[in-house]
C-alpha cells in the first residue's frame, strides 16, 4: 500500500515537473544560429536583462537552416541567422517577417556601412527590412610581408609574373569568376553576360598559369604554405586563415583589394512563425550591443557590425556575396579553365 | 515427432532465408545502385533541379566537348603508368619475399602491408609535405648535392600524382604477385636446374611466365584503384594535374549536375570493367596453358 502511494506521489511530481518545463519552453525565445552567435554567457546576460528565457539550436550549414525553417514553415523558431545571399530565398518563400528597425535602438549606432540597410544588398525587399546585419568577413588577400613589397592593394597582383608559382588560389568556380570580374572592373560580379564570362575565363586561365595550386580547406593552404615558397594567398577563409598563419609564426598581413573584396554577411531575421515579436526584437537589439559585437570579433575572428575589427577598415570596399546568374555554367567553365593546358 | 518436423521446417526456412539474403544483398547494394546510376545518366539538369526525362545529351556532351576526352585519355595514360611503376617496384619485392624461409617471409609481407592500415588522407598529407618545394625530398636532394636548388619537378603537377599514387598503391601490387610466385611448385624450378638451365633461364622461362597471372591481376588492381581516385589528384595535382576524377567530383559537389556526373561515371565504369576483364582473361589463359 505504502509502495503504491509513493509511486503515485512520484508520478505526480514527475507530471508536475514535465508541465513546468513545457510551460517554460513555451515562453522561451527559440533561436537558430551558427556556433559562436549565441554563446551561453550572452544568453544568460540576455535572460537576466529582459527576463526572457532562450533556447538555442546550433546549425552547421546553409542547407540545414533551410531544412529546419522550411520544414516547419517557420513555426519552430522565432529568430535565426542567415546570410544575405540566402535571405532572398526565404523572403520569396514567405518564411520571414519584416522588421521594424525603430524597435532596435542599437541599430542607430552601428558602423556606417550597415546604417542604411537599403544599401546592404539582400537585406531589404520592396522597401521593407528583413535582415539585420550581425557578423561578416571579407575574402581578401593574404601576403607574405617579407616577399611582397610594396604591400599589394589589388587582386591584380595575383597576375604579376614576379610571383609566378608563389600564389595559392581557391578551388571554386563561383567565387573565382566573381572576384576576377571585380578585378576587371565589372559592376555586378554576380550577373555576368556571355561576353564578360568569356573575358573572365580567359583571365582565369592566365591566373591558373601563375598560381602554385588551388586549395580547398584552410588547413590545406597552411600546410602548402609551410612546405613551399608561397607569397600570396587568396584568402577564402579571411581572418581565421590570417590568424592561423600568424600563430605558426608566418610573417603575413591581410588586405581588402581596392576594387572591392567579396564578403559574406550574416543577419538576424525574424521567422514567419514568431510567437513573441517583441522578444525577438529585444534579442536582435541585445546582439547589436557594443559589448557583444566586440566579444564576437574577439572570440571568432569575424567582423561585427558595431565596433571596428580587423576584417575591414572603415573605407574598405566590401561587395556582399549574392547568388550568381548560373552556378552550373560557372562550375563548367571553371573545369574548362582547369583543363586548359 | 512434430517437434522434429518443426525444427526441420525451421532449418529449411533458415537456409532459404540465407539463400535469399545471399542473392538480395549484392542486388540491393551493387546492382540496384549501378542501375540507378545508369538511369540518372540519361536525365538532365535545369536551374538546379533534375529533369526526369530521358536524353542522350550527357553522352553527346562527353564526346563532343573539347575538354572531357583529352582529360579522360590523359588520366588513363597516367593510371597505366602508375600500374607499370607499381609492377616494376613490386615484382622484385615480392620475388625477394618468396626467397625467404618460414616465418620471416610472412613477417616481412605483413610489414609491407602495414601502410594499408593508415588513413589514406593522412598518407597524402604526409607525402605532400615530403614533395613540397621546401619539403623533405627537395631538402635531401639539395643537402646531398644532387640538386643546386629545390626543384619544382614534382611539386603540384602530374609527376606528383604519379609518385603519390604509385607509393600509395604498391601494397596492392605486391600481394597478388607474391601469391602467384608462391604458388609455383619448387619441383619445376629444381627440374629446370637439373636439366642445366641457368638461374636467369629458369627465371625467364619458368618463374616469370607462371607469375604473369599475378602480375596481370596486380596491374588491373592498381589501375582500377588509381583511376577511381580523385582525392590524390585534388591534393597534390595542383594546376596541371587535372584528372577525370576531379571533373567527376566537381559534377557532384559544386556543379550539382548529378546526371552529367553519372554519365561520366558510366564512361569511367566501362574502362574499369574493361581493365578488370583484361586482367582476368590474361591471367587465366596464361595460368591454364601451362
Amino acid at each position: 500500500m505504502g509502495l503504491k502511494k509513493a509511486f503515485l506521489r512520484l508520478a505526480t511530481i514527475g507530471l508536475g515537473i514535465g508541465l513546468m518545463t513545457s510551460a517554460a519552453l513555451a515562453a522561451n525565445l527559440r533561436v537558430l544560429a551558427w556556433d559562436g552567435y549565441a554563446d551561453p554567457d550572452w544568453v544568460k546576460d540576455f535572460t537576466a536583462a529582459t527576463g526572457i528565457g532562450v533556447d538555442v539550436v546550433f546549425i552547421g550549414s546553409d542547407d540545414e537552416i533551410w531544412a529546419k525553417i522550411k520544414g516547419s514553415e517557420g513555426q519552430d523558431f522565432d529568430v535565426f541567422a542567415v546570410n544575405t545571399a540566402q535571405l532572398q530565398r526565404y523572403i520569396k518563400a514567405d518564411l520571414v517577417s519584416p522588421i521594424d528597425i525603430t524597435k532596435l535602438p542599437n541599430q542607430k549606432d552601428v558602423l556606417p556601412r550597415f546604417r542604411d540597410l537599403s544599401q546592404v544588398s539582400g537585406d531589404t525587399k520592396d522597401g521593407k527590412v528583413y535582415g539585420i546585419p550581425f557578423c561578416f568577413d571579407s575574402i581578401g588577400l593574404i601576403y607574405d610581408t617579407d616577399k611582397v613589397k610594396p604591400a599589394p592593394t589589388s587582386m591584380s597582383v595575383l597576375w604579376d609574373p614576379a610571383y609566378k608559382g608563389k600564389i595559392l588560389a581557391y578551388d571554386n568556380g563561383e567565387h573565382n569568376f566573381s572576384f576576377t570580374a571585380l578585378t576587371l572592373g565589372y559592376k555586378d560580379p554576380f550577373n555576368l553576360n556571355a561576353e564578360q564570362m568569356a573575358a573572365v575565363k580567359a583571365k582565369l586561365v592566365e591566373l591558373k598559369r601563375n598560381v602554385l595550386s588551388f586549395y580547398t580547406t584552410a588547413d590545406e593552404a597552411q600546410q602548402i604554405y609551410q612546405n613551399n615558397d608561397v607569397a600570396l594567398i587568396w584568402a577564402n577563409y579571411g581572418q581565421q586563415q590570417v590568424k592561423a598563419l600568424q600563430k605558426i609564426g608566418a610573417h603575413v598581413a591581410y588586405v581588402n583589394p581596392s576594387e572591392g573584396a567579396l564578403a559574406w554577411l550574416d543577419n538576424w531575421v525574424i521567422s514567419k512563425g514568431v510567437r513573441d515579436n517583441a522578444a525577438a526584437e529585444k534579442w536582435i537589439d541585445f546582439m547589436l550591443s557594443k559589448k557583444i559585437g566586440g566579444e564576437l570579433s574577439e572570440r571568432t575572428g569575424f567582423g561585427n557590425t558595431v565596433v571596428e575589427s580587423s576584417s575591414a577598415g572603415g573605407n574598405d570596399k566590401l561587395v556582399w556575396l549574392n547568388n550568381v546568374e548560373d552556378p552550373l555554367k560557372r562550375s563548367d567553365m571553371w573545369n574548362e579553365v582547369k583543363a586548359t593546358p | 515427432m512434430s517437434g522434429v518436423g518443426s525444427t526441420q521446417a525451421a532449418e529449411r526456412r533458415l537456409s532459404q532465408l540465407v539463400t535469399v539474403l545471399a542473392f538480395a544483398l549484392p542486388v540491393i547494394f551493387v546492382l540496384v545502385p549501378l542501375a540507378i546510376f545508369l538511369v540518372y545518366s540519361f536525365f538532365s539538369v535545369d536551374q538546379g533541379t533534375i529533369v526526369h526525362s530521358p536524353t542522350l545529351g550527357n553522352y553527346v556532351r562527353f564526346f563532343t566537348d573539347p575538354i572531357f576526352l583529352p582529360v579522360f585519355w590523359n588520366t588513363i595514360v597516367l593510371c597505366v603508368s602508375v600500374a607499370v611503376i607499381c609492377i616494376l617496384l613490386a615484382y622484385p619485392a615480392a620475388y625477394f619475399l618468396t626467397t625467404l624461409k618460414g616465418r620471416w617471409r610472412y613477417a616481412l609481407l605483413m610489414l609491407l602491408l602495414v601502410p594499408l592500415l593508415m588513413s589514406y588522407v593522412i598518407k597524402i598529407y604526409a607525402i605532400r609535405s615530403i614533395l613540397g618545394l621546401n619539403g623533405f625530398l627537395n631538402k635531401a636532394l639539395v643537402a646531398l648535392g644532387i640538386l643546386d636548388q629545390p626543384s619544382t619537378l614534382f611539386v603540384f603537377n602530374m609527376n606528383a600524382i604519379l609518385l603519390t599514387l604509385s607509393l600509395l598503391l604498391i601494397p596492392f601490387a605486391i600481394l597478388p604477385i607474391f601469391l602467384s610466385l608462391e604458388r609455383i611448385p619448387q619441383t619445376l624450378l629444381r627440374a629446370s636446374d637439373d636439366l642445366g638451365a641457368s638461374s636467369l633461364q629458369t627465371f625467364l622461362r619458368i618463374t616469370l611466365p607462371l607469375s604473369l597471372p599475378g602480375v596481370a591481376s596486380a596491374a588491373s588492381f592498381v589501375f582500377v584503384l588509381a583511376i577511381g581516385d580523385f582525392l590524390t589528384p585534388q591534393m597534390v595535382g595542383g594546376i596541371s594535374g587535372f584528372t577525370f576524377g576531379r571533373i567527376l567530383y566537381s559534377q557532384f559537389g559544386t556543379a550539382y549536375n548529378w546526371p552529367f556526373g553519372a554519365a561520366l561515371s558510366v564512361a569511367l565504369a566501362i574502362v574499369v570493367i574493361a581493365a578488370i576483364l583484361i586482367g582476368e582473361r590474361f591471367g587465366r589463359s596464361r595460368g591454364t596453358s601451362v
